[in-house]
């Protein structure tokens, strides 16, 4: 029984630490009316020295044209399989794009930046659009891209 | 043959700024540009049918048929009239594209950025 007792305590332990690790983060994209074709985007996150870490989600499923996203292919060296699973459509002018994520809590406060580069066919690319340090504090905080994006923020 | 030879040959003549520039595919002063009949012309010269002309990122630009019936999409340097870039349109469903599975059919990658692997919930609004 105490056996049993002991097992169940370290168990216990041990689940409890994983299932606080991550939590559910939305990260809310909302693109400006610039009249054009649907727009590329990918949501991709840098460590504190800058190096690329891994991507969140990428808008556009034709791998022929991820070249346009240019920071975001320059880091991947435009490996499609790093966006396996977290790839979806391309997002019209004036659209907001709205993903549900479960994110590890270990992003939050730790140097990382979360980058998104956007790209629109026949329109002018726009590598690093968004450039957002990830902290607890900045959650809800909307902020402007540069070309595309009207606003951009992430809550949780 | 021929044509892989001479396709070769062209990217080893890229000039270099257009490797290098940084957001367009081609970077070329607008007083060095050809003009667009002559661009025309490579077209007719390759057997290209052309449906659509235009400037792209600062290259230009031609949608149509190559010799064989296949859409193509080409890039042209604007002065050297030498093709940047050559696109078959019809690779995605000859599977030649590398293109990623989408959300909801495979897990998230595991790049240390995601929880337990729950599926991303995506809406446009």
């Amino acid at each position: 029984m105490k056996s049993l007792l002991a097992t169940l305590t370290l168990t216990t332990a041990l689940t409890l630490p994983c299932l606080a690790a991550a939590r559910p983060v939305t990260l809310t994209t909302s693109l400006n009316n610039y009249g054009g074709d649907g727009a590329y985007l990918a949501l991709y996150v840098t460590d504190a020295s800058g190096d690329y870490v891994g991507s969140l989600w990428m808008a556009g499923g034709k791998s022929k044209y991820y070249k346009h996203l240019s920071d975001w292919n320059r880091a991947t060296r435009g490996d499609a399989t790093q966006v396996n699973g977290i790839t979806g459509a391309s997002v019209g002018a004036g659209r907001t794009l709205e993903i549900t994520l479960d994110l590890a809590d270990a992003l939050f406060d730790a140097g990382f930046t979360l980058h998104i580069d956007a790209a629109v066919e026949d329109m002018r690319d726009s590598p690093n659009e968004v450039s957002v340090p990830l902290t607890t504090e900045g959650a809800g905080m909307p902020m402007k891209g540069r070309r595309y994006v009207a606003s951009f923020a992430y809550d949780m | 043959m021929n044509k892989t030879l001479t396709a070769i040959a062209l990217i080893a003549l890229l000039p270099a700024g257009a490797v290098l520039a940084d957001d367009d595919d081609c970077s070329v002063p607008r007083n060095q540009w050809q003009p667009r009949d002559t661009a025309l012309q490579v077209a007719q010269d390759n057997g290209w049918i052309v449906r659509d002309f235009e400037i792209d990122d600062g290259c230009y630009e031609i949608e149509g048929r190559d010799s064989n019936g296949r859409e193509i999409e080409v890039k042209l340097d604007p002065a050297t009239l030498q093709i940047v870039e050559m696109d078959y349109e019809d690779d995605d469903e000859r599977g030649g594209a590398n293109n990623p599975a989408p959300a909801g059919t495979v897990a998230p990658p595991q790049n240390g950025l995601f929880g337990n692997g729950a599926l991303p919930q995506v809406q446009v609004n």
